[in-house]
C-alpha cells in the first residue's frame, strides 16, 4: 500500500474534515484494503468511521427499524429478531464473504464497496472505470458481467444488502457538505447507471450514516447462486418483498443483483405481480418481463437462465 | 534378506503425525518464518509487459529509497521478456514498505511488442510468436501402431469427441520462497522445497559456490505438488540480494505471482476418435492434441511434445493406435510438473470417451472398463469399488432422473509409477536410550517424518514417541527429491536399514542379545559415554513401484441454474505396504479434493487485449472449500507383499473424469470442458437434441 | 475505545487549552475547563498519525506489546515480522483463505485485513495464545486425533475458525462447520478431517477411518 496518514473521526462533520479531497473512509476495511494493496486506491488520510456516535447499532421499531452504518454484517446475520421481520436481510448478510469478513464489514461499506469486475481490480488494466479508454470486460472476458447497462461500464453491483434493501424499500441517510440525504437504494446507485467511473452515487466525503426500513407486514427472502457453496461472489442474486393474503401478492419489488450495474428492478414486472397468484406461471411471466432487452455478451449469456430460476425460486420463498 | 518385520504395531497403523502438536500451535517454523538476524525483506519487480523488449533498468531511484540495502536486475543488458510477470530486477530492504516504495519508483524502459495468450489464438500461422524463429504451434510427435484406419472400419462402434482442459495452478498455501544468507563461511538456504538437494545442486552452480559451502533446510514446508524444485529464479535473486546487502534475506512470493511465474499444468485440447468390437474390446484409438505448456512450449523441436504431451490411451490396450500431440507456446508462464504430471489430463480425454462408447453401446461403463483394463488389481478394484459404491443401484440411463436437480455417476482408473530408491539415513543411539534419526528427505505435508517414526519405532521395540526424526537439511544423509510418489518407497528402506544396522552395532557393542523393547534402557546405558552413530541406505526388496487405484463420483446437477454438487466420492486404492494408514489415508483425501478443484472450479484466465493473468487470487481461482467437499469413502487395499509404493499422484488422476462422466450421466449431454461451470452446464443443456417422449 | 497516544499529544493539549481559554474569557471556570476537555478530546481523536512510524501498543495473547509501525502496516505484518509471532500465516494477503485468522475480541478476523493501528482498541488472540501453559485446547487435541492437518500451513487458521464455532456454538451441526470454515481454504485435502476434528472437539464421536482389505482375499 502507499503510505497514508490515519485519524479517527469523532463527528461527520470532523470525518469531512479529515478526509478531505484525496482520504477515504475506513470502516470494515474488508473492501478498501485490499483496493489499496493494488495500489488501485492510494488515500493520503484513512479516516476510521467506526467511533462515530450513533451509527452501530440496530435499533428495531414498530414503523421502521434502523441500522447504523457501522452495524457489521455479522451484527445483522445473528440478530435474534430480525428474522421475523425482514427474513431478507439476515439471508443476505450470510452469504456475505466469510464469517472473518463479516465480522468487520459494515453495513454502510457494503453498500458502498467498489467493483469487483477483474479488469477494475487488476493493477496492471486501466480499465474504464479508472479513468481509461477501454471497457476490456466487454471486448474481454465479460463471464461476470452486466446483462444491463446505461454506460459502456459493465461491471455489475455485487453488494448483497443492496438487493435486500432495495426489495424492502429501504431509505439510506448520507450526511452531506451542508445537507442530510434521504435516498432509495436505486437512488444510491443511479449514477453507476449513468456514469462508467461511478460506482454508486456517492460524491467524495459524502458519507451513510443509517439505513431504514419500513415495517410494511410483507415477507422476503434473498437467494443467489454462485460456482462454489459458500464464500464466493454470487454470479446471480435476487430478493424479492412483498405482501402474501390468501395466496395473493402484493406490494412486490423483485430486485436481481450481478446482473446490472445497479440493483435491477423493473417496475412493470413489479405491477405485474400486483394480485397475482402466488405460483411458478405468474413468477416466470414476471421474469420474462425483469430480464427483457439484456444485453447479452461474448460470456454472459448463462446468467439469462439463473436469473429466471432465482427469481421463480426467490417468489416462491415468499410462501413459507 | 531384508523384509518387513510380521509383528507390526505402528507400521501400517494410524497412529498421530508426530509433528502434529507444532503445527496445531502455531510453534512449527516454516521458511518464511524463519528470521535470522539481521534478515531484510526481499520483493522481485516483474513485467507488466506480456512481450517486451527491455532496453533500460533504472534503480538509482529505488536505491535512494530509505531502508534499501540492495537492488539488483534479473540479468544483466538489454533482454526480451516473454510473458507477464517474468522477472526483471529485485531488491532488499528494511521493511516491507521500503521495499514495496521501492519498487514502486523502479524505471523500466520497454519497447511492446506484439503477443498472444490464448491456445486457440496463439496456433494460427499468423499469430505473434511467442519465440522469433519458431511457429508457436510444434510439428506434433507422431506414433502409431497397428493400422488405425482399417481397424476403424471394423469397428462395430465409433464415437468421436473434443475434450478441453485448463492450464491449472499449483497454488501451495506457503507461497515459493527462500531466506538465503550468504557470508564468506557459507550460503545457507531456507527454502520452501520439495528438493534440498536440487537447491544445493542449482545453488552451488549458479552462484558459484562450491558445494560443500552451500546449506540448504527445510524442516517444514507448506505444500508444494511439484512446483517446488530447484533454486527458482526468486532463489537465486535472495541470494544475490543477500551477497550485495551482506545480510540474510528472505524474499517469499506473494500470491499474485504464484499464478504467474512458478509453474502450472498444461492446458489440453483433445480430438479422440475410439472405435470397439461388437462385444466391446477396444479397436481402435486415435488421438490429435495440442496445449500449452507456456513459454516453455516453445523451441520445441519437431518430434518433441513441448511440455504439454499425455499418455494416450492412458491405461487401456488398443491394438491400433495414432497419436499426433503438439505443443502451442503462448506469452504465459512455463508449466512445471504438477501431480502426476500429464496423467489427470490424459485421464479427462480417455474415460470421457470411455463413457461415450459404452452408452453408445449400451454398455455398463464398469463392465467395459473391466473388459479393456489390462491390469488384474485394477479390474479387482472396480468389482469391489462398484459394489461398495452401489453402482449397480445408482447407475441409470443418462438424462433420466426426475425433476431438475438431476443425479448421475461416473467412474475412472488410475495408474502411476511410484517406487523410489537412494535414501541415506543416520541413527544415533544415546545412552540414555533416546533415538535420533537424521535424512535429508522432505515432509511437505505427506507425513514422511512420521513414516520414519513408526519404522523405527517397530524395529527398535520403542514407542514413537521416542524417537526424534530430523529432515530438510543438507548436512544430513541425502536422499531424492519429493516428487513422483517415490518419498516414501526411498526413504522406509533407508530406515529399515539404518535402524537394522543400529540394533546390530548396539547388541554387538554391549552384548544385549536382544536390545529391542524393555531391554532398551539398559542396553543403552551400557555404551557408557558416547552415543552410537550408524549409516544405513536404501535396500532392495522392501519397496516396489506401480499403483492403480480406481474412483467412483456421484454428482447433483442443478438444471436451472448449472449448479454442480459432488455428493459422494468412492475410491479403491492400492500403494503395496502402507507404512502410515493415518496419513495415506488423508493423502487419498487430498487427491480427491485437488480432482474436484480441477473438475469444476480451477482455469488460469489470460486477458487477450491485454495479455495480463485475469485471476491471480483465490476470489476467482476457485480452490474448492470445505463445503464443496463431498462424502470420500475411502478403501486401501492392503497388498503388504509388495512392500512400499507410494500414492502421493495416483489419488488425483481419475477424480475429475470420474466427476465429469458423472454429471454426463445425470444431464444425458456432455460437458467436454473442464471445469465444468454453471455456464458450461447451461450451454451444453441448451444446444442438446431434445429426446423424443 | 482508546486512540493512539501520538508523540505531539502534550504541545497539541497546550495550544488548544492556551485558544479555548483566551476565547472564552467571561465564562464560568467550570464550564471553560469541561469545554477545553471536550475540545483536547476531540483534537487528539481527530488528529492524523503517520504517515511515518507511530508508537502503538497491541494486547496480543494477555501481553501488551510496544512497537512502532506505520500506518499502513496490517495486524498480520505486525504480529508476524515485529513481534516474531509467526503462528498466523500470510498466505493471500486479500482476505480470501483464513490462514491469518485471530480473534479481536472474540470475534474471528483476518488480520491481513485489519490495520494494526487500529488493532489496538482489541484484546487480540493468536494461535499462539490458544494453549495455556502448554495444555493443548480439545479442539487442537481433536485436530491431531483426526489428522486434520497434512503440511500445517493452513492449520492455526482452521484451529482458531473452529475454535471460535465452538465458543458461540458448542454443539454445531455439520452445515454449522461448513458455515463456519468456510472463510479457510486448504490445498492439501484435510477438510474431511477438519469436519471429524470439529465435531469430535464438539463431543460428537466421530472417528473415521478408511477401510482396509487385503488384496490377497478378494475375489
Amino acid at each position: 500500500m502507499k503510505s497514508f496518514a490515519y485519524a479517527t473521526a469523532s463527528s461527520p462533520a470532523g470525518a469531512r474534515d479529515l478526509v478531505g479531497a484525496d482520504g477515504r473512509y475506513l470502516a470494515g476495511g474488508m473492501d478498501l484494503l485490499s483496493e489499496m494493496k493494488e495500489y488501485i486506491a492510494q488515500p493520503k488520510t484513512l479516516v476510521n468511521i467506526k467511533a462515530l456516535p450513533g451509527l452501530s447499532k440496530i435499533e428495531p421499531g414498530s414503523k421502521l427499524w434502523s441500522f447504523g452504518a457501522n452495524v457489521t454484517i455479522a451484527e445483522i446475520e445473528d440478530h435474534e429478531d430480525i428474522r421475523k421481520t425482514f427474513p431478507a436481510l439476515p439471508q443476505a448478510a450470510a452469504e456475505v464473504g466469510s464469517r472473518q469478513i463479516r465480522n468487520l464489514g459494515t453495513l454502510g461499506g457494503n453498500l458502498a464497496q467498489h467493483s469487483r469486475c477483474w479488469y477494475y481490480r487488476h493493477r496492471d488494466t486501466l480499465c474504464l472505470k479508472k479513468g481509461g479508454d477501454l471497457c476490456y470486460a466487454r471486448h474481454g472476458d465479460n463471464r461476470y458481467h452486466s446483462l444491463f447497462t446505461g454506460n459502456s461500464c459493465i461491471s455489475p453491483v455485487v453488494s448483497n444488502m443492496a438487493i435486500a434493501l432495495a426489495a424492502l424499500d429501504a431509505q439510506v441517510l448520507v450526511q452531506k457538505a451542508d445537507k442530510t440525504l434521504r435516498l432509495t437504494i436505486a437512488e444510491l446507485y443511479a449514477e453507476a447507471w449513468r456514469n462508467p467511473e461511478a460506482h454508486n452515487s456517492l460524491e467524495p466525503g459524502d458519507l451513510i450514516l443509517k439505513v431504514e426500513v419500513p415495517v410494511q407486514n410483507q415477507r422476503s427472502a434473498y437467494l443467489q447462486m454462485s460456482a462454489k457453496s459458500e464464500f464466493d461472489w454470487a454470479l446471480v442474486s435476487c430478493a424479492a418483498a412483498g405482501r402474501l393474503e390468501a395466496g395473493k401478492l402484493s406490494q412486490v419489488r423483485v430486485v436481481m443483483g450481478a446482473i446490472a450495474n445497479v440493483p435491477y428492478q423493473v417496475e412493470a414486472a413489479n405491477r405485474f405481480l400486483e394480485g397475482k397468484a402466488l405460483d411458478e406461471s405468474s413468477a416466470d411471466k414476471a421474469a420474462d418481463i425483469l430480464l427483457e432487452k439484456p444485453h447479452l455478451f461474448s460470456d454472459n449469456g448463462y446468467k439469462l437462465p439463473i436469473a429466471r430460476a432465482l427469481i421463480r425460486r426467490t417468489l416462491l420463498q415468499l410462501k413459507a | 534378506m531384508p523384509g518387513w518385520p510380521e509383528k507390526r504395531d505402528y507400521i501400517g497403523s494410524h497412529h498421530t503425525r508426530v509433528d502434529a502438536p507444532a503445527k496445531v500451535t502455531g510453534s512449527a517454523k516454516y521458511t518464511s518464518d524463519v528470521q535470522p538476524e539481521g534478515w531484510l525483506y526481499g520483493m522481485i519487480l516483474r513485467s507488466k509487459w506480456p512481450k517486451a523488449k527491455i532496453t533500460k533498468i533504472d534503480l538509482d531511484k529505488a536505491r535512494s529509497i530509505p531502508g534499501i540495502k540492495a537492488a539488483i536486475v534479473a540479468r544483466e543488458g538489454e533482454r526480451t521478456v516473454r510473458y507477464y510477470g517474468e522477472e526483471l530486477a529485485a531488491l532488499a530492504g528494511t521493511s516491507r514498505q521500503a521495499c514495496e516504495d521501492a519498487l514502486k519508483v523502479i524505471e523500466v524502459e520497454a519497447k511492446e511488442l506484439p503477443f498472444v495468450v490464448r491456445e486457440e489464438d496463439a496456433k494460427e500461422a499468423e499469430a505473434p510468436r511467442v519465440w522469433e524463429n519458431a511457429p508457436n504451434l510444434s510439428k506434433p510427435s507422431v506414433q502409431e501402431k497397428g493400422d488405425v484406419d482399417t481397424a476403424f472400419s471394423e469397428c462395430a462402434a465409433v464415437v468421436e469427441g473434443f475434450y478441453t482442459t485448463p492450464v491449472q495452478l499449483h497454488h501451495p498455501l506457503e507461497t515459493h520462497g527462500n531466506t538465503v544468507s550468504w557470508t564468506e563461511e557459507e550460503v545457507t538456504a531456507w527454502s520452501s522445497t520439495q528438493g534440498i538437494t536440487s537447491v544445493l545442486d542449482d545453488a552451488a552452480r549458479n552462484l558459484k559456490v562450491p558445494a560443500n559451502k552451500v546449506r540448504v533446510i527445510s524442516e517444514f514446508m507448506g505444500g508444494g505438488f511439484g512446483s517446488k524444485f530447484g533454486l527458482g529464479v526468486e532463489g537465486g535473486l535472495a541470494a544475490r540480494l543477500s551477497q550485495a546487502a551482506n545480510a540474510p534475506v528472505k524474499l517469499m512470493l506473494p500470491r499474485f505471482d504464484e499464478a504467474l511465474a512458478v509453474g502450472n499444468r498444461p492446458s489440453s485440447f483433445q480430438k479422440i476418435k475410439l472405435g470397439a468390437k461388437a462385444d466391446g474390446t477396444l479397436h481402435a484409438f486415435e488421438l490429435e492434441s495440442y496445449g500449452t505448456a507456456g513459454i516453455g512450449s516453445g523451441n520445441a523441436s519437431e518430434g518433441g511434445g513441448g511440455g504439454a504431451e499425455f499418455p494416450a490411451p492412458y491405461i487401456y490396450t488398443v491394438p491400433n493406435t495414432r497419436k499426433k500431440q503438439s505443443a502451442v507456446a503462448i506469452n504465459a508462464g512455463s508449466a512445471r510438473a504438477f501431480r502426476a504430471p500429464g496423467h489427470p489430463t490424459a485421464s479427462f480425454g480417455m474415460e470421457s470417451i470411455m463413457d461415450e462408447l459404452a452408452v453408445k453401446m449400451d454398455i455398463d461403463p464398469v463392465e467395459l472398463r473391466i473388459k479393456n483394463d489390462p491390469s488384474e488389481v485394477r479390474r479387482k478394484e472396480y468389482r469391489l469399488g462398484a459394489e461398495r459404491f452401489g453402482w449397480k443401484e445408482k447407475y441409470k440411463k443418462p438424462g433420466s432422473s426426475e425433476g431438475p436437480i438431476k443425479t448421475g455417476v461416473g467412474c475412472a482408473g488410475a495408474t502411476w509409477g511410484g517406487g523410489g530408491r537412494g535414501t541415506k539415513a543416520q541413527a544415533q543411539i544415546n545412552p540414555d536410550g533416546s533415538v535420533e534419526i537424521r535424512c535429508g528427505t522432505q515432509d511437505l505435508g505427506t507425513g514422511s517424518k512420521t513414516v520414519i517414526a513408526l519404522i523405527a519405532a517397530d524395529l527398535l521395540g520403542l514407542k514413537p514417541e521416542q524417537i526424534v526424526v530430523r529432515v530438510g537439511d543438507t548436512r544430513f544423509p541425502p536422499s531424492g527429491g519429493s516428487g513422483g510418489s517415490t518419498t516414501t518407497a526411498s526413504v522406509a528402506p533407508a530406515i529399515y536399514d539404518v535402524c537394522m544396522k543400529a540394533l546390530d552395532e548396539l547388541q554387538k557393542q554391549t552384548g544385549v542379545t536382544d536390545a529391542r523393547g524393555q531391554n532398551w534402557l539398559a542396553a543403552c546405558k551400557q555404551l557408557g559415554v558416547n552415543p552410537l552413530t550408524v549409516s544405513g541406505q536404501w535396500q532392495e526388496g522392501l519397496s516396489s513401484s506401480g499403483a492403480g487405484g480406481v474412483q467412483f463420483a456421484e454428482v447433483q446437477v442443478d438444471t436451472e441454474t448449472g449448479f454442480t454438487r459432488v455428493k459422494k466420492i468412492t475410491c479403491v486404492q492400492d500403494g503395496g505396504l502402507f507404512v502410515s494408514k493415518l496419513t495415506a489415508e488423508s493423502q487419498v483425501n487430498g487427491g480427491i479434493i485437488m480432482g474436484i478443484g480441477y473438475a469444476l472450479y480451477e482455469e488460469r484466465v489470460m486477458d487477450k487485449t491485454s495479455g495480463v493473468v485475469l485471476n491471480p487470487n483465490f476470489e476467482t481461482y476457485r480452490l474448492p472449500g470445505l463445503a464443496d467437499v463431498p462424502e470420500i469413502e475411502v478403501i486401501l487395499l492392503d497388498m503388504p507383499e509388495r512392500g512400499v509404493i507410494g500414492i502421493g499422484e495416483p489419488v488425483t488422476i481419475p477424480t475429475a473424469s470420474a466427476v465429469a462422466n458423472a454429471v454426463a450421466n445425470a444431464l444425458g449431454v456432455r460437458v467436454s470442458r473442464i471445469p465444468i461451470t454453471p455456464a458450461r452446464v447451461l450451454e451444453a443443456l441448451s444446444k442438446r437434441t431434445p429426446v423424443p417422449a | 475505545m482508546s486512540d493512539p497516544k501520538g508523540k505531539d499529544s502534550s504541545a497539541l493539549s497546550r495550544r488548544s487549552f492556551l485558544k479555548t481559554f483566551g476565547a472564552s474569557a467571561g465564562v464560568a471556570a467550570t464550564a471553560q475547563v469541561e469545554a477545553v476537555a471536550a475540545e483536547l478530546a476531540k483534537a487528539n481523536a481527530e488528529r492524523a498519525y503517520g504517515p511515518g512510524p507511530v508508537p502503538i501498543t497491541l494486547q496480543v495473547n494477555g501481553e501488551a506489546l510496544k512497537v512502532e509501525l506505520e500506518p499502513r502496516v496490517t495486524l498480520l505484518d505486525a504480529l508476524r515480522n515485529h513481534l516474531k509471532l509467526t503462528g498466523s500465516k500470510e498466505v493471500c494477503d486479500r482476505g480470501t483463505c483464513g490462514a491469518c485468522s485471530v480473534f479481536l475480541d472474540d470475534k474471528l478476523a483476518y488480520s491481513c485485513s485489519v490495520l494494526a493501528i487500529e488493532a489496538q482498541r482489541f484484546k487480540i488472540t493468536t494461535i499462539e495464545g490458544l494453549a495455556k501453559d502448554g495444555k493443548l485446547t480439545p479442539v487442537q487435541q481433536a485436530f491431531i486425533e483426526q489428522d486434520a492437518l497434512m503440511c500445517g500451513y493452513c492449520t492455526p487458521g482452521f484451529v482458531m475458525s473452529v475454535t471460535a464455532l465452538l465458543k458461540q456454538n458448542p454443539h454445531p451441526t455439520a452445515e454449522q462447520v461448513k458455515k463456519a470454515c468456510s472463510g479457510n481454504l486448504c490445498r492439501c485435502g484435510t477438510y474431511p478431517r477438519v469436519m471429524q476434528a470439529a465435531l469430535k472437539a464438539a463431543g460428537v464421536a466421530q472417528h473415521k477411518e478408511a477401510e482396509v482389505i487385503s488384496y490377497a482375499r478378494l475375489a
